[in-house]
């Protein structure tokens, strides 16, 4: 169906992880669900559908931004990378490591919104503990009460840890 | 949660945009999409059109001069919040900036999507507003411009027809001794203001000569505070806050009570807010007081 | 901290179970955290069969209804939808089951027949192409139907008057369960005490909202149904599908896929997973549901919301003589499965907490309203009873000058109180309530002293402190929740021919870490490594019948049920090790990985050997000796009482964990701002399996007492009962800058009758923060004549609660 201005349907080329897509998409399917059905990536979650969350963040053209709440029409043309895309080999990167060894994840489901929302931003712009927790902001985590999230980040990025009793 | 059908197009003019605008009865323009498609997923908004504006020539510009900075339509919020220039043109987009949702919503979330979406409790509107900033409206008639300051009307509710597009809002360059500044009180970090204050001092002498006062979050639109204008005035960082306190107050009378907060709240909570940000804003005698 | 470990064999069969190869105790990190690392984790959501469909529930807009009629016909003639199905369709399914006898019948139907509830109550179910055109057709539907609207009850005080609309024609008012109480220790009390005072505390309705929203896939194979369920116990999920379905139970194979949280709301069995299975049997194609949001925040249980009336005698040296209370529990429509009715019961009998205060009167209430019906969440009734007490004693240190910290020392309990039968029966069974509570304290004495002369120079700002001594009743009994299942769980080891171990468990993984903790356990047991032991849970096919995960269990269930069965095989392994050592089985010990003589410097008969022998060189075994190596353990947690006694009394959980919190605040008068500015918590669950694991439990479980305590309320329309939320825009999850960071430290009190000493340690850290948040925040805003009575407390509730101080201080 198609009206004089516009298509129900649409052609989308998009490079995901590094592996160019091309297919013909409904206007309305969520970037989200393209990635997760119509890719098949299933690591990138989905928790809320309306953008706050932040559990299906993935990275566009190098920015993090909430697939559920982004048509994938919106990113034709546009370089998307997934928690897929982090390790190489299996070989999991510092932050993973980190992520791992101080048991920032405890279901697991939020873990690679975070993930992707820390690969995409650069460290150095993260130089206090209240920025980091700022920055973790954006993605909810039901389980670890983020403490260890918290932990683990700073650890990777060389932030002195959150201070307690805002000292 | 996903949305119902619709038409999409992707125009390469503005001509064409404001053409496929006026097409239906319910096309909507598609920006950065962050208020826009979550309730497209509650199928609260149902368009029958979006139209795109990504590939629109001549909206993704964002031009910093002495006059002030230019944002055009598909110009993102962090695109925005980063830019130094803009920062040092008009300080008060930052300080807004910082309490827009979070970096993802950010990244692809529109400066004028946001100004055009007119949530009541939005910062941007209200920065607009007590910032003197202008918008430019492309429409079937062609181009028009209006102040931020009136354009408000209600709830979601602008100046702007149907048919017509923002295509961009120049913000006036701060003033030598005016400080611009954003507060609000939130329920959690990124969420919109239960209670917010947009405001632009002109300091003289440590204290305010003049201000111009906008609340947003409060009431069912950003609101300029004029009782609370007249009193501020003469107020410095010793001044009693009891008269400029009960200006808000009354201002704000018609405050709306919602699950997060009662009318009488918002009276109080924005009546205490001014006070305190004159206060912050006049001992910093016109310094960069306020820059969270 | 040393810890004395009681480790007996549970079997009492073989003390070899002594053994320690030092993985009890150990910080291990986990195996879970790869494959989400990686993006590879596998959720319901996640699954994708051939020639699967979607479907789309369509749920009331109206909280009190009777259906009328639905026209399915636009809905059916859309491209892409495959089937509609109604409560008509579904004549054939049974009702949920009634199994608890006290309360009353709801006769809950997979989709309702012919009245709705409550907003989100399923009545029809769509079958479409996509998801997308799935919901196309459900908006068809809901267009399509024709409601008469009921009067709604939307509030505890409506639902309870005389003339109140009735959810349910056939009972004589609105509550479910009422169980009036009567002390006569508490009336004498009462009389003799020199003043008393009454107030009304209020906790607000919540959920445990995990991040990945229930989920089902079913598929029917040739008359065998696998159902893939985002659900805590996949076993009784099983049991209730074949039972409502009338299937033989073999021909159902429930599987829970990894999950992501469930928190209590996925304890219950859903009409969803009733519908799932039917239909793919029905269509003889897989189908896939996955709760939205929306329909998870309006269909998922609530909990949580409780209103207490209680009276309270004391004398004027602060001694807290008696409390009456009447506990209504707000269970919204009632249209579950477990009942919504424990949580009140658990809140009853767990109110006065790590105190020592036998008399208590509770009369628990459950109360329908036209509201999404509640049921489990971490804590399960105790925070809420939790808030009030602390509520209680700090109210009587104000009006009698009492010290809030001494009046609290004169209560708690003390170690030689123990084992320490509390009002309600429950049997704490050890615990180090004092010195905990003085940890607390001493911990956040110097925070609080910080925090006050950080805001000396703002009179706009107070400061101050609360406190929480809890107990948290762990490993409870399900029959008095469920009125079928009881207590035991379970586990199967096997050890195949090259010497790996296979442990699987009726308990399951949210994401806590249970699979790794299973590990340590079996490696523990059995002197394996924990690297060679695999876990099998969440699937009925694979894995012997339990209860699941929920009630603070696992730790305790895995623990009883993995040594048992370890045990047993390494009996058996002993004698086919002396066998080939020809030696007495007596004389054979386990060491590093094999079993040898005793003393001797024979060489070692390793696990993959006696396995090879046990499972594939039969030949080798002793003479007239059964083949395999592969046994199971039951565990039935010992003190776990199931009934009521005669006296009403009951000890409903095996072993009883308890902490102490503290946190300090401070609180902006003008504008009702709150910032937690420290959090301590000192937490006992008995010997600890993977101290790491345990932290993260209390810190995840902080959070959600903060949420409660300050963010999270469901807000329904005080006349049509129609939610005020349908997003996370109105449901407050806080976010990481909401969450303060907290120090947690443990002592470790065995369970001096579980096996290890395990106690559980999932929910206590919900306990504490509203008690405490509370708590500080009226003693910030004590001169202002502040004393907080409800949750959550807002800025707006801290402001309302200034106001009305002032008030009455200008009235009186």
């Amino acid at each position: 169906m198609t009206s004089d201005q516009g298509s129900r349907e649409i052609d989308l080329t998009v490079t995901i992880n590094g592996m160019e897509v091309r297919r013909r998409v409904p206007a309305r399917l969520l970037l989200s669900d393209f990635i997760r059905d119509e890719v098949g990536l299933t690591g990138t979650h989905v928790g809320c559908e309306h953008g706050y969350c932040g559990a299906c963040t993935v990275i566009a053209d190098g920015d993090a931004i909430r697939s559920c709440s982004t048509l994938a029409v919106q990113v034709d043309g546009s370089d998307i990378r997934t928690v897929e895309d982090l390790a190489s080999d299996g070989e999991l990167t510092p932050m993973q490591q980190a992520f791992h060894e101080n048991h920032a994840m405890q279901c697991g489901f939020c873990t690679a919104g975070f993930l992707m929302t820390l690969e995409s931003v650069d460290p150095d712009d993260y130089r206090e503990p209240e920025q980091v927790v700022e920055l973790l902001s954006g993605n909810l985590c039901r389980c670890t009460g983020y403490q260890n999230i918290v932990k683990a980040v700073c650890s990777v990025w060389g932030v002195e840890g959150r201070r307690r009793d805002s000292q | 949660m996903k949305p119902a059908a619709f038409d999409y197009c992707r125009p390469a003019s503005i001509d064409e945009a404001a053409a496929a605008l006026a097409s239906s009865d319910s096309a909507k323009v598609l920006a950065g999409g962050q208020s826009l498609v979550p309730s497209m997923n509650f199928r609260i908004s149902q368009p029958s059109l979006l139209v795109d504006i990504r590939d629109v020539e001549g909206l993704d510009g964002l031009e910093v001069d002495q006059d002030g900075v230019s944002i055009g339509a598909s110009v993102t919020q962090s695109r925005v919040m980063n830019s130094d220039e803009a920062y040092s043109a008009v300080p008060g987009l930052r300080r807004a900036l910082r309490f827009v949702g979070h970096l993802q919503i950010r990244n692809r979330g529109t400066v004028c999507g946001s100004l055009a979406h007119a949530d009541p409790a939005a910062e941007l509107p209200a920065l607009a507003m007590a910032a003197g900033a202008r918008l430019t409206v492309r429409g079937p008639q062609g181009e028009r411009t209006a102040a931020a300051d009136g354009f408000y009307l209600g709830p979601y509710w602008t100046g702007l027809e149907q048919s017509e597009i923002i295509t961009g809002v120049c913000f006036p360059a701060e003033a030598p001794g005016t400080v611009t500044v954003v507060d609000e009180i939130a329920r959690r970090s990124g969420d919109f203001a239960v209670v917010g204050l947009a405001a632009a001092f002109d300091l003289e002498d440590g204290s305010v000569g003049g201000a111009r006062l906008v609340s947003f979050g409060v009431s069912g639109r950003p609101q300029r505070l004029a009782a609370a204008e007249e009193a501020v005035r003469g107020f410095h960082a010793g001044a009693a806050g009891d008269g400029l306190y009960g200006a808000a107050y009354e201002d704000a009378a018609d405050a709306v009570g919602d699950i997060h907060a009662s009318g009488e709240y918002r009276r109080e909570a924005l009546g205490s807010l001014l006070v305190r940000t004159a206060r912050a804003v006049s001992a910093s005698n016109g310094g960069k007081a306020g820059a969270r | 901290m040393t810890v004395q470990m009681k480790v007996e064999s549970p079997t009492g069969i073989n003390p070899m179970i002594r053994h320690r190869s030092g993985h009890i105790g150990s910080s291990l990190p986990r195996r879970e955290d790869r494959s989400p690392l990686l993006g590879r984790r596998r959720y319901v959501a996640d699954l994708k069969l051939p020639g699967m469909l979607e479907v789309a529930f369509v749920r009331s807009p109206e909280a009190h209804a009777l259906i009328r009629s639905i026209d399915t016909g636009p809905a059916l003639a859309l491209p892409g939808v495959h089937a509609v199905y109604t409560a008509a369709d579904l004549a054939e399914v049974g009702s949920f089951p009634h199994t608890i006898q006290y309360i009353r019948p709801v006769d809950q139907r997979p989709l309702a027949e012919d009245r709705v509830r409550y907003v989100g109550s399923p009545y029809a179910a769509v079958v479409a192409a996509d998801r997308y055109t799935a919901e196309d057709a459900a908006a068809l539907v809901s267009a399509s139907t024709e409601f008469e609207t009921l009067p709604a009850v939307a509030v505890l005080d409506q639902a309870l008057a005389e003339d109140a609309p009735r959810l349910y024609d056939s009972w004589p008012d609105n509550r479910l369960v009422d169980f009036p109480a009567e002390k006569p220790e508490v009336t004498k009390a009462f009389e003799e005490a020199d003043h008393t005072f009454t107030e009304t505390y209020v906790s607000q309705r919540q959920t445990g909202l995990p991040l990945e929203c229930r989920g089902v896939v079913a598929e029917d194979v040739d008359g065998q149904l696998t159902v893939w369920s985002s659900t805590q116990s996949p076993h009784i999920v099983r049991t209730t599908i074949a039972m409502m379905l009338g299937i033989p139970e073999p021909q159902v194979r429930v599987i829970l896929p990894a999950m992501g949280g469930g928190f209590g709301a996925k304890t219950h069995q859903y009409p969803e997973d009733i519908v799932l299975a039917w239909i793919a049997r029905k269509l003889g194609r897989p189908v896939r549901w996955i709760e939205d949001r929306f329909e998870n925040l309006v269909s998922t249980v609530h909990a949580r919301d409780q209103r207490h009336d209680v009276e309270v005698a004391y004398d004027d040296d602060g001694t807290i003589r008696a409390v009456r209370c009447a506990a209504y529990c707000d269970v919204g429509s009632g249209e579950i499965f477990m009942p919504g009715t424990a949580t009140v019961f658990v809140t009853a009998g767990c109110i006065t907490g790590g105190y020592d205060f036998p008399n208590m009167e509770v009369r628990p209430v459950c109360v329908v309203t036209n509201k999404t019906p509640s049921g489990a969440y971490r804590g399960f009734g105790t925070p809420e009873g939790m808030f009030v007490m602390e509520r209680i004693i700090d109210r009587v240190a104000r009006l009698t000058g009492a010290d809030r910290v001494e009046l609290r020392r004169r209560m708690i309990l003390q170690e030689d109180q123990m084992p320490y039968i509390m009002h309600s029966g429950g049997k704490v069974d050890s615990g180090s309530h004092a010195k905990g509570f003085e940890r607390a304290a001493a911990l956040i004495e110097q925070s609080l002293a910080r925090a006050k002369a950080r805001y000396a120079d703002d009179p706009d700002v107070r400061v101050g402190v609360g406190y929480n001594n809890y107990v948290e009743p762990t490993t409870p009994t399900y029959h008095l929740t469920t009125g079928h299942w009881a207590g035991y769980d379970s586990a199967t080891i096997r050890v195949d021919p090259d010497g790996a171990v296979r442990v699987a468990l009726g308990n399951t993984d949210l994401g806590q870490g249970a699979e790794t903790t299973a590990a340590q356990l079996a490696a523990e047991a059995l002197g394996v490594d924990p690297d060679d032991v695999t876990v099998v849970m969440g699937d009925t096919d694979r894995a012997p019948y339990g209860l699941g995960a929920w009630g603070s269990r696992g730790a305790v269930v895995m623990t009883g049920s993995v040594l048992m069965a370890a045990d047993r095989v390494l009996v058996k392994a002993r004698e086919i090790a002396a066998h080939m050592l020809e030696a007495s089985s007596d004389d054979v010990v386990l060491a590093d990985g094999g079993f040898h003589v005793a003393g001797s410097g024979t060489p070692k008969v390793s696990w993959a050997k006696v396995a090879t022998a046990a499972w594939a060189r039969t030949v080798d075994l002793p003479e007239g000796m059964e083949p395999g190596l592969e046994m199971s353990g039951y565990f039935e947690p010992p003190d776990l009482e199931h009934l009521p006694g005669a006296d009403g009394k009951v000890n409903a959980a095996a072993t009883w964990s308890n902490g102490a919190h503290a946190g300090v605040v401070s609180v902006r008068i003008s504008t009702g701002e709150i910032r937690i500015e420290d959090y301590a918590v000192v937490h006992d669950c008995g010997t600890m399996i993977n101290p790491m694991l345990i932290d993260g439990q209390v810190h995840g479980a902080v959070a959600q007492g903060i949420a409660g305590a300050m963010y999270e309320h469901f807000q329904y329309d005080p006349e049509t009962a129609q939610p005020r939320f349908a997003s996370f825009m109105e449901y407050l999850y806080p976010t990481c800058s909401e969450v303060p960071e907290m120090t947690v430290e443990h002592f470790e009190t065995p369970a001096p009758e579980q096996p290890l000493g395990v106690k559980g340690c999932g929910e206590g850290g919900t306990i504490g923060p509203p008690a405490v948040i509370t708590g500080a925040v009226s003693d910030a805003l004590a001169d202002l004549g502040v004393d907080i009575t409800a949750t959550p407390v807002t800025p707006a509730a801290v402001r309302r609660a200034i106001r009305e101080a002032a008030a009455r201080g200008a009235a009186s």
